[in-house]
């Protein structure tokens, strides 16, 4: 098509063109096998990776409507070298299967003789597999099955696996749509992912991954154990599970640092699963504990790795992952492929922003020239105190305090790494603070009264990067991060995306101190969130104060 | 029966052109006659040539008909059909063009018509024969047949009634495995090693060879002979005609459109890492080895640089050196550097620069697939190597794109598949296969090929390569023009976003590609270019000379709705206002003091002007004389400066002193006297060659200068210059005598020069000595006759007034041409006195 919106560059990069007449077509039709990496205002871009194209096999895509997809759309002729590549990647998924054999139990079964041949010769597969039963089957040791797994897609031949699961204890749970319902998408996220058997949804920051969570547990009807990040989060997914589904308060466990419950329902920490005493792990007789059915996987982007040692040895339960982007920072996507699953659902956060499901936001990045004296000390300074003197530059505060003034009454978070800083701000608002040091029970408190409104501004520290539900939080003033993650920002701003009740949009503010370190990791944050296709602004501090820009922001 | 020299004559204009284009090396040099055209065409060496450039369908028909001209049944057409195998009209058609090729070549003839049935096409059915020395250049095992010379056992010639019926009879009394020992040998080679004693093989070799259905050969060897061969093969001389191997499918997806755009998208790469390569050299010229290469580590540097493998690399610097683009500068350290043709190179627009590119392509004897492997000495080969060469990499290029533009549009055809083509084309020249794959790598890196396929502009670069008419001097490059039609037209839009990245949405315009270039880093190419502003990037730019409005500017001229994002705007302001805010420049002093109206009195001072004072700061001056010298002239100019160390400390020191670094004393050896005895005997020399001069110059002065000469008269102006020239040779003469103070303190060089010089006629031809005289005649202002080597080697003579001699040029007025001249001293081939004016 000549005038496609589709643009496919020679590194395997897509770049699609939004304000195109067919953007929305061929945003649906490369969706299935193309990861967005970026999404700023005109183009979005794409990559073709083997795991995206794996994921749309398993999927049910195959090479040839990838490559009409390309074809069909793309403004230009298609580099020819890609499409062989396509066709070529694709085709090597599923030409290994893991099946249960009626006698031999789980065993590889090779489409093509030669492929499993390369594969038993490969070392790594040694002392996974068993007995060569005939030229296209070899036995699996079953407790080998996610090794294996991850040694396949290593080698590039993906098994497809079709050995199924065990049914696990059954549980009745049922949702509780009490004047509630659940969204389309997440429908349709709980039925993608039952019927790939196990997998990761993807959704963004506050389009209700808990409630897909809930509705895979109510359509299995197990057992079920879920693997959260922190005990705050734990208590979070309580409350939800109690609110949205049949569960009582009797059937969901915790097993935490705190408590050891072993419950129907459990849910667990990573930190408790991964806790090593004398080189060994006392907590994973959890894992066996009892008969799941299945194990859902919060926040699957930051599963820690010794979880997915675990996880391999979990191959025969239903596992399903949730997660706001695949992105992972030590680069293991493979290993989320290999032992949860393959992607099973993604909607882009433009799209679920669009139905009105998040609040739409705005960025601002707020400059801070640091007096002279300040700019000397920090010249002079020893490079590893750097970061921590632009940081906490004294300057800070006032931004603060006229961003908190301008949106009086505004629920605001805000939200720093250093604890002095944060007492002081806090002082200083005359507001109340979040430490790590605060306990559970006032931490809940203060959440409470943030969320009906009693107290308008809160200062956090970073136990508010995960999992913490704050409904109604408009404006997040950022005033110091750890060095420029991209998970801790979209953590960040997933805190202010729920949607408002009167449709307002959210703002974010970054204060950084000009010309300093600190700049420069809000380089890192720019780039993510102008990705992620945010309304980005960048003022200077004293406009600020003067109010010049302030229509503007 | 016509001789070949017959042939030769019977053939039309047209057809003995045809021969000579088709053999060329029997029209160089020019045949006198007929006849030695005829003894060239007929020799080993020529018919090896052509046999070289022959295609495999073409060497089946010529060993068919030596084979069965050699048997004395020279075949009509019909019967070659036979013999081949051509049994569909496909392969029929394909002998028939072979017969044509080797009648055009004259390596087969036709004889007289049988009997002319008079209603087919012209000459089917005149019988072949091979013209003479063929059979010699075609080896001893034609079409794998025994030579001529092995006897056949009787009935079974080719001539004869019924030979494989003879054959046959003989075999049936042959015991049983005879048959399959003689399949065996059947299709060639036709020589066979006799099995061991008392085996049963052996008793059937035995029999077979009684019967003559083998014949012996050398040592233990047996012969099947060509006659019992082509019995057993039921006439044929070949098994099947070599028939070009098939083209391949289209390749699914790919179309022509598809093609041309990959080509060009090659084409444009090959060309911007190329421009890479030289603004790389450009800023670190890599070093020149010995044996005249580039060394593998600035191979490997350069590779990185560019970012493609080194394989490529080598590709791109042996092309680049190729088109004249890099060149090893010559220096004494040499070093390969951008030339000076690169600049009118790098000024064409894009189709110019791929054509000249592919051009020195496809035409360079260079063999970059040598880079990297080891030559005889075991040691490996450099690119830019004087011997990393092949003398046939010009005609292989060629032959594989020859063979690659004989496939249908869009086939991509695999190097085994060329190697096919190849070997089809020219079974007695095929080429190596790595040579093969390697001028596949080139041609698609250089965009030659697109996709795999050849594409247009591959094509029109063929089609110059093989054209050979003249070149005609038309305005339009052909190979540009099909680059520039394949090229997708230029976007002139720029799509900035928040996140700092900017998209071309196709192939982006000249300005505005120049322009990314400067401001931006580019992210991905293909059919869109992506690229992202960054801090360095922008700076970068500002470095070039460029301001932010200007660059805000430039990019909002190409943004649809021409606003320039925030965050974009904010970067290049930001980085506009701490650019330029640390200056550095060059000061070897410096002075400062608290009082700012002393520094600016110095400043002001013109007697401290040598000092290159120049302001600083108010408390700073920069200087660009040392400190020391900065101290030594500010306390003679009576002020009281003190130095300072780096920390600022005042440092007491006395005036620099400076000393020689010595190496302790050394025996001072005078030279040794000269032997006494050896003066003497120079000088005697001198005093007889100098009587000799005086005596020559005598004759002449009489001769010419008539009897005032020498006797000086009023100042000596140019009326006069008789007397100036009779002066010179004076003071010369004088000078080897030592009569002068002057001369005899400078000694040497006017010894020599007066000594082995003949200043004969008041003229001179020695250099040393017309130096002399010019600069003699410059000092009296009088001119002279200068005899001059002229641009072509020839002497010319002018009349000339000198007005200085230095630095080894004359400076000198031509009187009658009123015009200044300098002359290269050593372009003097002697100097003459200007003649006497005529005697009053």
């Amino acid at each position: 098509m000549p005038d496609g919106p589709l643009i496919v560059q020679s590194d395997k990069t897509l770049l699609l063109e939004v304000d195109h007449e067919q953007a929305a077509a061929c945003r649906r039709a490369i969706a299935p096998f193309a990861e967005l990496e970026r999404a700023p205002e005109h183009v979005h871009t794409y990559r073709l990776t083997p795991l995206g194209l794996w994921n749309a096999r398993a999927a049910g895509h195959d090479a040839e409507q990838v490559v009409d997809t390309l074809l069909e759309y793309s403004r230009y002729p298609v580099p020819h070298a890609l499409l062989v590549d396509v066709a070529e990647t694709m085709s090597r998924y599923g030409r290994l299967q893991l099946v249960a054999h009626p006698v031999h139990g789980l065993v590889l079964h090779a489409l093509d003789p030669a492929v499993l041949a390369e594969v038993l010769r490969s070392k790594r597969t040694s002392g996974l597999l068993g007995e060569r039963i005939d030229a296209t089957d070899v036995v699996v040791h079953p407790s080998q099955r996610g090794h294996l797994k991850q040694v396949l897609v290593k080698l590039g031949w993906p098994a497809e696996d079709l050995a199924g699961y065990v049914d696990g204890e059954a549980h009745a749970i049922s949702l509780a749509q009490d004047g509630w319902t659940m969204r389309p998408y997440q429908e349709q996220a709980v039925d993608s992912f039952f019927h790939g058997g196990s997998g990761v949804v993807v959704l963004p920051c506050g389009a209700g991954k808990t409630i897909v969570g809930a509705g895979a547990m109510a359509r299995s009807s197990t057992t079920t154990l879920i693997l959260v990040t922190n005990t705050v989060s734990a208590r979070q997914w309580r409350d939800e599970l109690i609110r949205r589904t049949s569960l009582t308060e009797d059937e969901i466990g915790e097993y935490s640092g705190a408590r050891k419950e072993i419950r129907p329902v459990t849910i667990a920490t990573y930190q408790v699963l991964t806790l090593k005493r004398k080189g060994m792990y006392p907590h994973l007789e959890l894992l066996d504990a009892r008969d799941w059915g299945l194990v859902v996987y919060d926040e699957v982007h930051l599963l820690p790795a010794p979880v997915f040692r675990m996880t391999a040895d979990l191959q025969a339960r239903r596992r399903l992952g949730l997660t706001a982007t695949l992105v992972r920072e030590d680069g293991r996507e493979d290993e989320v492929f290999s032992l949860i699953g393959p992607k099973r659902f993604d909607a882009p956060w433009k799209d679920i922003e669009a139905q009105g499901y998040v609040a739409p936001a705005e960025c601002v990045e707020v400059r801070l020239t640091l007096p002279d004296t300040a700019r000397m000390t920090y010249a002079t300074a020893e490079p590893e105190e750097r970061y921590r003197l632009a940081a906490t530059a004294p300057g800070k505060n006032r931004v603060v305090e006229s961003l908190v003034a301008r949106h009086r009454g505004e629920p605001t978070l805000v939200i720093g790494q250093y604890l002095d800083q944060l007492h002081e701000l806090a002082e200083h608002l005359g507001a109340d603070l979040i430490t790590g040091e605060t306990p559970v029970r006032e931490r809940q408190r203060l959440f409470d009264a943030f969320r009906t409104g009693e107290i308008s501004t809160l200062v956090v520290s970073k136990v508010a990067n995960f999992s913490i539900d704050l409904p109604e939080a408009a404006v997040a003033i950022q005033v110091s991060g750890s060095f420029g993650s991209r998970q801790e920002e979209a953590q960040r701003l997933g805190r202010i995306m729920r949607p408002k009740a009167d449709g307002r949009t959210a703002h974010f503010y970054t204060v950084v101190a000009r010309d300093t370190v600190d700049q420069d990791f809000a380089a890192h944050r720019q780039r993510f969130l102008a990705e992620q296709g945010y309304a980005y602004t960048i003022v200077d501090a004293e406009d600020l104060e003067q109010g010049s820009t302030g229509q503007r922001v | 029966m016509a001789t070949f020299l017959d042939d030769l004559r019977a053939r039309d204009d047209d057809a003995l052109a045809a021969l000579l284009r088709a053999r060329p090396d029997l029209a160089s040099p020019s045949p006198v006659t007929l006849a030695s055209l005829a003894v060239r065409a007929t020799g080993r060496t020529s018919t090896d040539r052509a046999l070289a450039e022959l295609d495999a369908t073409t060497l089946q028909v010529l060993e068919a008909v030596v084979v069965l001209d050699g048997a004395g049944t020279p075949p009509i057409r019909a019967r070659l059909h036979d013999a081949l195998g051509a049994d569909d009209d496909v392969a029929r058609a394909a002998v028939d063009a072979a017969v044509g090729a080797a009648l055009e070549r004259a390596l087969v003839l036709e004889g007289p018509g049988g009997e002319d049935a008079g209603g087919g096409a012209p000459g089917v059915d005149r019988v072949l024969r091979a013209a003479p020395g063929l059979a010699d250049a075609l080896g001893p095992y034609p079409a794998g047949l025994a030579p001529a010379t092995v006897p056949d056992p009787p009935g079974t010639a080719p001539g004869d009634d019924d030979p494989a019926g003879a054959v046959a009879a003989l075999l049936g009394q042959a015991p049983t495995g005879a048959a399959a020992l003689l399949d065996a040998l059947v299709w060639g080679p036709p020589v066979g090693v006799a099995p061991a004693p008392r085996t049963p093989a052996a008793a059937a070799v035995a029999a077979l060879l009684r019967a003559g259905l083998l014949a012996p050969g050398t040592g233990s060897h047996v012969v099947l002979p060509r006659g019992v061969a082509l019995a057993l093969r039921g006439g044929r001389t070949h098994a099947a005609p070599a028939l070009p191997p098939a083209p391949g499918a289209p390749a699914p997806g790919l179309t022509d459109a598809g093609v041309a755009t990959e080509s060009a998208a090659g084409a444009e790469r090959a060309v911007r890492l190329v421009e890479a390569l030289l603004r790389l050299w450009e800023r670190t010229p890599p070093r020149v080895l010995r044996g005249g290469g580039l060394g593998v580590r600035d191979l490997r540097r350069t590779a990185a640089a560019l970012d493609v493998a080194e394989d490529e690399v080598a590709v791109l610097v042996e092309v680049a050196g190729a088109a004249g683009l890099v060149a090893d500068d010559g220096e004494e350290l040499p070093a390969f550097l951008p030339t000076a043709s690169s600049d009118t190179w790098a000024a064409g627009d894009l189709p110019q620069r791929w054509s000249a590119l592919v051009r020195a392509w496809v035409g360079t004897v260079r063999a970059p697939w040598l880079v990297g492997t080891r030559d005889e000495h075991g040691s490996p080969r450099a690119a830019l190597d004087p011997t990393v060469q092949r003398t046939w990499a010009p005609r292989l290029r060629r032959e594989v794109l020859v063979a690659l533009a004989a496939l249908p549009p869009a086939v991509v055809a695999p190097p085994e598949g060329v190697l096919a083509a190849l070997r089809h084309r020219a079974p007695r020249s095929v080429p190596p296969e790595p040579a093969v794959r390697a001028v596949l790598a080139e041609a698609a890196l250089l965009g030659v090929l697109g996709a795999g396929a050849l594409g247009a502009p591959g094509r029109a670069l063929l089609a110059e390569v093989v054209r050979t008419g003249p070149v005609t001097s038309g305005d339009e490059d052909p190979v540009a023009a099909a680059l520039a039609a394949a090229l997708p037209e230029p976007v002139d839009v720029l799509l900035l976003q928040a996140d700092l990245t900017g998209v071309v949405p196709g192939r982006p315009a000249d300005e505005l590609a120049d322009l990314l270039e400067a401001v931006s880093v580019v992210e991905s190419r293909g059919g869109a270019l992506t690229v992202r502003f960054t801090a360095g990037s922008v700076r970068e730019g500002l470095d070039a000379g460029r301001t932010a409005d200007d660059v805000l500017a430039a990019l909002a001229r190409h943004v649809p709705g021409g606003r320039v994002p925030q965050p974009l705007e904010y970067l290049v302001r930001d980085v506009a206002r701490q650019h330029g805010r640390l200056r550095a420049g060059t000061a070897d002093g410096y002075l400062r003091s608290d009082d700012p109206a002393v520094l600016a009195g110095l400043v002001e001072d013109p007697r401290l002007a040598s000092l290159g004072l120049f302001r600083l700061a108010p408390t700073v001056l920069g200087a660009r004389a040392t400190a020391g010298e900065l101290l030594a002239a500010l306390r003679a100019a009576g002020r009281a400066p003190v130095a300072e160390g780096p920390d600022g400390q005042v440092v007491h020191a006395g005036p620099a002193t400076r000393r020689a670094r010595g190496r302790g004393p050394r025996a001072s050896v005078p030279p040794p006297p000269a032997p006494p005895a050896r003066v003497e005997a120079l000088v005697a020399r001198l005093r007889a060659a100098d009587e000799h001069e005086r005596a020559l110059e005598a004759a002449g002065a009489t001769a010419g200068t008539g009897p005032q000469a020498g006797v000086p008269t009023g100042d000596g102006g140019p009326d006069r210059p008789g007397d100036a020239v009779a002066r010179v040779v004076e003071r010369a003469a004088g000078a080897v005598r030592g009569t002068s103070p002057r001369a005899g303190r400078d000694g040497k060089g006017d010894v020599s020069g007066g000594a082995s010089g003949a200043a004969g006629a008041g003229g001179t031809a020695d250099p040393a000595s017309a130096l002399l005289v010019l600069r003699q005649a410059a000092a009296d202002r009088t001119a002279v006759r200068v005899e001059l080597v002229g641009p072509d080697g020839r002497l010319q003579e002018r009349v000339l007034r000198p007005l200085r001699v230095d630095a080894g040029r004359l400076r000198a007025v031509d009187p009658a041409r009123a015009a200044e001249l300098t002359i290269a001293v050593h372009r003097i081939a002697g100097v003459r006195p200007v003649d006497p004016p005529d005697a009053p």
